[in-house]
C-alpha cells in the first residue's frame, strides 16, 4: 500500500534521510524505531507531505504522491497524527474531532466515528466542550489519536505518540493503539523512540539510524536482536 | 567587505563623487522648481538614510520615524518664532530633542517583538500630531527676516537650500559609511540576521539597537528642520508628522535598496523627480497621482524586487578579488581571554546547582546538578525531550531557571543576558547552525571576535586565526549559503572560539555529518580541549560521544539519571531504560560488551 | 456632571463602538488566520462606503440594507486581492520578513486605493440623507441617535453571523484550525492557503459592510480611512491579536475610551486617550485582553 523508494530528504540544511526504502502492505502494522536524530520524524513528514524530497519516491497504492500537498494526501485516506500532537488549541475537543472528519467520506460517518472515539477514550466524551489547549499532555495525545481515527483512514501514520508523556500514560496510549488495530482493518505505520512497546504492537519493523535503515525484520526477530540496543547506545 | 585602512578611505571616494555630482547639478540647473525638486531629492535621500540605520542595518522596521523629522522641524521653528534663536543653533536643540525622544521611545519599545514594535512606533507621530494641533501649532509660519536673513536660514537663492540639504546628505552618508565599517555596524547586521546568535556571540543587542536608534534620529531631525525652512515655510503637524513623510521614506528605501547607503540615494533620485513632475503636470486633473505612484512603487517592488534596485544591480557585479593579508597569527587556538589562564585540570569551571525550569506545567528540568572542570570534555545525553537544549539555554542565558543557580569561575551567572555570559567566557553553538546569511564567513566570525578586540584590524586578525584553527581559511569570503554542513558547523565553532572562551557549549555538532565529518569534528573538539578550553557537548551519535568525552551526564525527563565515565554510563540500567523503555532490559538476555 | 450625562457618554461610546467592533473583526480575522496586518483595511471600508452611497443615491437602497448587499462583491474582491497579490509575497521563508513584506504590500495597496479614488471620484465629501440620521430615540435621560442605533444593531447582527459561522460550520472551524496549527490542519485535509483567501475575503467583506453602516451618519470621502485604520489597529491589539471575540470587545472598548476621554480632555485630543491605551497595552500586556501568545512573532 505504501512504498518508499530510495528516499533522500534534506531538512534544515542537513541530510536527514539517505536512500531509505521501505514498504507497508495493506492491513499491516509496521513500526519504525530509532534514536533521536535518526530521521524518524522527517520520514513521517515525507510521507505526510510536509517536506520536499531531494530524491526518491513515495508511492501510495501504486501512485506517486510526492508532488501532492499534505491536504490532498489526506483526501486519499492517509491520516497523519503528528509529532507533538498539534491539537487545535482554541477549538474544543468536539470541534477537534469534527475537524478530523473534515474530508467528505469521513464527514458522512461522523456520528459513528465520534461514538468509536468516545468508546475508546471515555475522558474525551467527558471533556468534549473543553478547549483542547487546556487538556493535559496525555489527553491531548488521546485527542490527536481520536482526530486521526475520525478521518476513517485507510493508512494511519502515528508520529512518536509517546513523546513528552509519563510512563503510565504512555501505556494507556499504546493500549489504545492496539485496540484500534484490533477493531478495524486499518494499516498503521508507527514511528517511535520507545522500542519494546512499539515493536510489540507491530507485524514488522525497521530500525532507523542516522538517516538510514539499519535493521529490518519481523517482530520477534527484532525484539530478540541486541543490535537494536547498539543503534541507540552505540554498544 | 572592508579590508585594510586604504580600502576604508577608498570607500569615501564614491561619497565624494555623489556630493560633487550634487554640487554640479545645483550649479547647472536653472529653474526655481528644478531646484525645489533637487532639494527634495536630497531631503528624502537623507531621511531614507536615517531610516536605513535603524530599519535597514538593524532590521527593526520603524513606521514612526517621522516623529524625529517633525521634532527637528518644530523645535527649530518654534525657537525662531519664540525666542528668535537662529536655526543654526536651533538645529542642535532639535537634534538633541530627537535623540532624547529616541531614547524614551526605544527603551520600552525594543523589548517588543517584531510586529508589536512596528505598531508601537506608529503611535508616536500620531500622538505628536494631535498634541501639536491641540497646543495651537496648527500653522507655524516662519517669519521673514529682513536683516541678516542668512542667520535665519533664509536665502534668496534657491541654490543655497540645495547646498544645505546636500550637506546634510553628505554628512549622513559619512555617518552610514562609518557605521558600516565599525564594530557597531557588524553588531547591527548580525542582530538583524539572527538576534539569538548575535547575543550568544557576545553582542549586546539592546545597546546596539538603542545606539542605532539614536544615530538614526539625529539626521532625521536635521533634515526635518531644513525641510521646514527650505520647502514648507509654514509648518503644520500633518506636513511633518503625517503619513506622507513615512511613505516617501519607505518608498525611497524600498525602491533603492534597504540596508545599503546607496539605496536611499538611488531611490530618491528615481522616485522624487518622477512623482514631483507628475504632480506638476497632471496633478490638477488627477489629484492624488503622487499617492498612486508611491503605492504602485511599493507594491511592485515588494512583489518583484523586494531587495531594491541597488542589491539587484550588485548581484551582477563580479565578486571582488580576495585580498589576503599576511598571516600573522599562527594556526593556534586562542584559549581564554587576555590574561586569564585556563585552570589546572580538575578545577571546577562551571557549577550547575539544582537547576529547575518548567514551562506551562511541564517540568523541562528538575533539580539538575553537575560540575564541569577545566580542560575536560563533558557529554550531555538523553532521549528526546529530556531537557538537554533547555539546559543549554539556561546555561548561556536565554532562559532563567525557576530554581537553582549556575556559577562560572565561582561567580553567579544565573539570569545574566547571553551576551554578558559570552563575555565572561562561555560560548555556544546551536543545534541548527545559526548563521548571518548575508555576511561572509569571515564577517560571521568577526562578530564574535569583537568581544575582546574592539578595533577592526585586531578583530579581523583574530577572526582569521580562528578560521585557520578550524581549517576554513580558504573559505573566508564565501557566503554561508554555499557551505557544506561540516563547513557551517566549523564556521560556528570558529565564531565561538573567536570570543575567547574558557568553556564552549556545543549543541549536537555532529548531526547531519558523514562519517568523515564526524571524525574531523571530533579531532577538532579534542584539540580545543587540549588547548585549554572545556567543552560541554550534547549529542545523539552515541558511538562518537562515547569515544570523545571524558565524562557523561545523562538526562531523562528533566532529571539527571546518571553521571560518570562513558563506558560505565551506557551500561547503567537506568540509562538503558531511559532510552529504550523499561521493558527492554527484561527482554534482552545479558548485556553485550 | 450628572449621572445622566455620564450615561450619555457611555451609550454614545457603545453605539459607536459597535461599528468599530465590526470593522475590527475583519482586521482581527485576517491577522488571526494569516498573520497579515492589513493596512488597506480602512480603504476597503471607504470603498464600501462609496458603493453603499451609490446604491442609495442611484437605486434608492437604504444604506442599512446596502451594507449587507455589498458583502458578496467585496468578498470576491478580497479573494481576488489575496490570490493576485498576497500569495506572491514570500519574505524568503523568514516569518518576520514575511510580515514586514505584507505590511508594506498592504500599505502600498492602501495608497493606491485612497489616491485612485481621489482621482476618479474627487475629494468632495458626500453624505447619505436618511430620515433617521437626525432623529433620536429617547430612553430616560439618554438620547440615542437613530442612525447610530440602527448601525449598532446591524453591526451586532453581522458580528453574530460571523460568530455562528466560525463556531457552527465546518468551514468556520477549519478556518480557526488553520489559524491554530497550519501543519496539522493540512493533515486533516484542510487547504490552508484557501483558508487564508477565505479569511481575507470575509475580512474585507465585513469591513466594507461596516463602512456601509458608517455611511448612515458619517461623511464619505476618500481619506476617511485614515481616521479609522488606527482605531481598528488599536482595537485589535487591545482585544488581543489573534482573537475574534477580542477584536469585537476591543472595538467596543475603543468606542468607550474615545467617548469617555471627552469627559476629561477637549475634543481635539479625543484620540490621544485611544493611543495611550494602545501603548499601555503594547507595553504591559502585548497579547491583549483575550489574545493568545503568537507563534511566529
Amino acid at each position: 500500500m505504501l512504498k518508499l523508494v530510495d528516499l533522500d530528504v534534506a531538512y534544515g540544511g542537513l541530510h536527514a534521510l539517505t536512500g531509505v526504502s521501505l514498504e507497508v502492505a495493506e492491513g499491516e502494522f509496521v513500526t519504525i524505531v530509532g534514536p533521536n536524530g535518526a530521521g524518524k520524524t522527517t520520514l513521517m513528514k515525507a510521507i505526510g507531505g510536509g517536506v520536499p524530497l531531494a530524491a526518491g519516491r513515495v508511492e501510495y497504492r501504486d501512485r506517486d504522491i510526492g508532488g501532492l500537498p499534505s491536504h490532498a494526501r489526506a483526501h486519499l485516506g492517509i491520516a497523519h497524527v503528528p509529532e507533538g500532537r498539534k491539537v487545535f488549541a482554541s477549538l474544543n475537543v468536539l470541534e477537534n474531532l469534527e475537524m478530523g472528519s473534515y474530508r467528505a467520506e469521513a464527514k458522512r460517518r461522523r456520528a459513528g466515528g465520534l461514538e468509536t472515539v468516545f468508546a475508546l477514550f471515555p475522558i474525551l466524551r467527558e471533556r468534549r466542550q473543553q478547549l483542547a489547549g487546556s487538556l493535559s499532555g496525555g489527553e491531548q495525545q488521546m485527542l490527536a489519536l481520536g482526530r486521526g481515527i475520525m478521518a476513517q483512514p485507510d493508512l494511519l501514520l502515528l508520529d512518536e505518540p509517546s513523546q513528552g508523556l509519563g510512563p503510565r500514560i504512555v501505556e494507556g496510549i499504546f493500549e489504545a493503539i492496539a485496540a484500534i488495530r484490533r477493531s478495524r482493518p486499518i494499516t498503521i505505520l508507527l514511528v517511535e523512540q520507545r522500542v519494546v512497546e512499539a515493536l510489540e504492537l507491530c507485524d514488522r519493523g525497521y530500525v532507523l539510524e542516522t538517516g538510514r535503515v539499519a535493521l529490518s525484520g519481523d517482530r520477534e526477530t527484532l525484539l530478540a536482536d541486541p543490535r537494536v540496543q547498539h543503534a541507540y547506545l552505540g554498544t | 567587505m572592508v579590508g585594510a585602512r586604504a580600502s576604508r578611505l577608498a570607500g569615501l571616494v564614491p561619497i565624494g563623487l555623489v556630493v560633487l555630482l550634487g554640487l554640479v547639478l545645483t550649479l547647472v540647473l536653472g529653474e526655481r522648481h528644478h531646484h525645489r525638486i533637487l532639494t527634495l531629492v536630497f531631503v528624502w535621500a537623507t531621511m531614507g538614510l536615517a531610516w536605513n540605520i535603524i530599519s535597514g542595518y538593524a532590521g527593526q522596521t520603524s513606521f514612526g520615524h517621522q516623529a524625529f523629522f517633525g521634532i527637528g522641524a518644530y523645535v527649530t521653528v518654534l525657537l525662531v518664532v519664540g525666542v528668535r534663536l537662529t536655526p543654526w543653533l536651533g538645529l542642535i536643540a532639535g537634534t538633541l530633542a530627537a535623540v532624547v525622544a529616541a531614547v524614551l521611545i526605544g527603551f520600552p519599545t525594543f523589548r517588543l517583538a517584531g510586529i508589536y514594535f512596528a505598531l508601537a512606533t506608529l503611535a508616536y507621530p500620531l500622538i505628536l500630531r494631535i498634541v501639536m494641533d491641540f497646543l495651537g501649532y496648527q500653522e507655524v509660519a516662519i517669519p521673514m527676516v529682513r536683516d541678516r536673513p542668512t542667520l535665519f536660514m533664509q536665502f534668496k537663492d534657491p541654490r543655497a537650500y540645495d547646498v544645505l540639504a546636500l550637506a546634510a546628505l553628505g554628512g549622513t552618508l559619512l555617518l552610514s559609511h562609518w557605521i558600516e565599517g565599525s564594530r557597531l555596524g557588524y553588531a547591527l547586521r548580525a542582530l538583524k540576521e539572527n538576534e539569538a546568535a548575535a547575543e550568544a556571540a557576545g553582542v549586546d543587542t539592546f545597546r546596539a539597537k538603542m545606539t542605532a536608534y539614536m544615530l538614526s534620529a539625529a539626521p532625521a531631525a536635521v533634515i526635518g528642520a531644513i525641510y521646514a525652512h527650505a520647502i514648507l515655510f509654514v509648518v503644520t503637524p500633518d506636513a511633518v508628522f503625517g503619513t506622507l513623510v513615512i511613505v516617501q521614506t519607505l518608498v525611497v528605501c524600498l525602491v533603492g535598496g534597504v540596508g545599503s547607503k546607496w539605496g536611499p540615494v538611488l531611490g530618491a533620485a528615481i522616485m522624487v523627480p518622477m512623482s514631483e513632475i507628475l504632480d506638476a503636470t497632471v496633478g490638477d486633473r488627477l489629484p492624488g497621482i503622487q499617492g498612486v505612484v508611491y503605492g504602485s512603487a511599493l507594491v511592485l517592488m515588494i512583489l518583484f524586487a523586494p531587495e531594491g534596485i541597488y542589491w539587484r544591480l550588485r548581484a551582477f557585479r563580479p565578486s571582488r578579488a580576495v585580498d589576503t593579508p599576511t598571516e600573522s597569527a599562527p594556526a593556534a587556538i586562542m584559549a581564554g581571554a587576555a590574561g586569564r589562564s585556563p585552570g589546572a585540570p580538575g578545577t571546577a569551571l562551571l557549577d550547575v546547582r539544582g537547576v529547575s525550569k518548567a514551562f506551562l506545567g511541564l517540568h523541562a528540568l528538575e533539580d539538575v546538578s553537575f560540575t564541569v572542570h577545566a580542560r575536560e570534555i563533558l557529554g550531555v545525553i538523553g532521549p528526546n525531550g529530556a531537557g538537554k537544549t533547555t539546559l543549554f539555554n539556561v546555561l548561556n542565558g536565554f532562559l532563567s531557571p525557576d530554581a537553582g543557580e549556575v556559577r562560572y569561575r565561582d561567580e553567579p551567572i544565573t539570569g545574566l543576558r547571553p551576551n554578558a555570559i559570552c563575555r565572561r567566557g562561555v560560548a555556544r553553538t546551536f543545534q541548527v547552525v545559526r548563521t548571518f546569511p548575508q555576511l561572509t564567513v569571515l564577517e560571521n566570525v568577526l562578530v564574535g571576535a569583537f568581544v575582546h578586540e574592539p578595533a577592526l584590524a585586531a578583530a579581523r586578525a583574530r577572526a582569521l586565526a580562528a578560521l585557520a584553527a578550524v581549517g576554513l581559511r580558504s573559505r573566508v569570503d564565501a557566503l554561508p549559503g554555499g557551505l557544506t554542513t561540516l563547513d557551517l558547523r566549523l564556521m560556528e565553532l570558529a565564531r565561538a572560539l573567536a570570543t575567547g572562551p574558557d568553556l564552549i557549549l556545543l549543541d549536537e555538532p555532529l548531526a547531519g555529518l558523514s562519517r568523515d565529518g564526524v571524525d574531523a569534528m571530533m579531532a577538532l573538539v579534542r584539540r580545543v580541549r587540549d588547548a585549554g578550553v572545556s567543552v560541554v557537548i550534547i549529542e545523539h551519535t552515541m558511538y562518537a560521544v562515547v569515544q570523545l568525552v571524558d565524562r557523561l551526564v545523562v538526562l531523562d525527563h528533566g532529571r539527571r539519571v546518571a553521571e560518570g565515565a562513558p563506558n560505565d554510563v551506557v551500561r547503567d540500567p537506568a540509562v538503558i531504560e531511559a532510552y529504550l523503555g523499561n521493558k527492554w532490559l527484561g527482554r534482552v538476555a545479558g548485556l553485550p560488551t | 456632571m450628572s449621572v445622566g450625562d455620564l450615561l450619555q457618554y457611555l451609550v454614545t461610546g457603545l453605539l459607536v463602538g459597535g461599528v468599530y467592533a465590526l470593522m475590527s473583526i475583519g482586521l482581527g480575522l485576517i491577522f488571526g488566520v494569516m498573520r497579515v496586518v492589513n493596512f488597506a483595511q480602512g480603504d476597503f471600508m471607504m470603498l464600501g462606503m462609496y458603493l453603499t452611497y451609490f446604491l442609495a443615491t442611484g437605486y434608492g437602497v437604504d444604506p442599512l440594507l446596502g451594507a449587507v448587499v455589498i458583502i458578496p462583491p467585496f468578498f470576491l474582491l478580497g479573494l481576488g486581492v489575496h490570490r493576485a497579490l498576497l500569495v506572491r509575497v514570500t519574505g524568503g521563508g523568514d516569518p518576520q520578513r514575511l510580515m514586514d513584506a505584507q505590511l508594506i504590500l498592504t500599505l502600498g495597496l492602501s495608497l493606491i486605493i485612497t489616491n485612485a479614488t481621489t482621482m476618479l471620484l474627487t475629494p468632495m465629501p458626500r453624505g447619505i440623507k436618511t430620515a433617521y440620521a437626525t432623529q433620536a430615540f429617547v430612553v430616560g435621560p439618554v438620547l440615542l441617535n437613530q442612525a447610530r442605533s440602527y448601525a449598532f444593531l446591524m453591526a451586532l447582527l453581522l458580528a453574530g453571523a460571523v460568530y455562528l459561522f466560525l463556531t457552527r460550520t465546518d468551514l468556520g472551524k477549519a478556518l480557526r484550525a488553520a489559524a491554530d496549527e497550519p501543519e496539522a490542519a493540512g493533515y486533516q485535509g484542510i487547504d490552508v492557503r484557501a483558508m487564508h483567501g477565505l479569511a481575507f475575503g470575509i475580512g474585507i467583506a465585513l469591513v466594507a459592510a461596516a463602512g456601509g453602516l458608517l455611511a448612515t451618519y458619517h461623511p464619505i470621502e476618500p481619506t476617511v480611512a485614515v481616521n479609522f485604520i488606527v482605531l481598528m489597529f488599536v482595537a485589535v491589539v487591545v482585544g488581543g491579536l489573534g482573537s475574534i471575540p477580542g477584536a469585537f470587545a476591543g472595538g467596543l472598548m475603543i468606542g468607550l475610551v474615545q467617548s469617555l476621554t471627552l469627559l476629561v480632555l477637549p475634543f481635539q485630543l479625543q484620540n490621544v486617550g485611544v493611543f495611550i491605551a494602545f501603548l499601555l497595552v503594547l507595553y504591559l500586556r502585548p497579547q491583549g485582553l483575550f489574545g493568545q501568545r503568537l507563534r511566529a512573532v
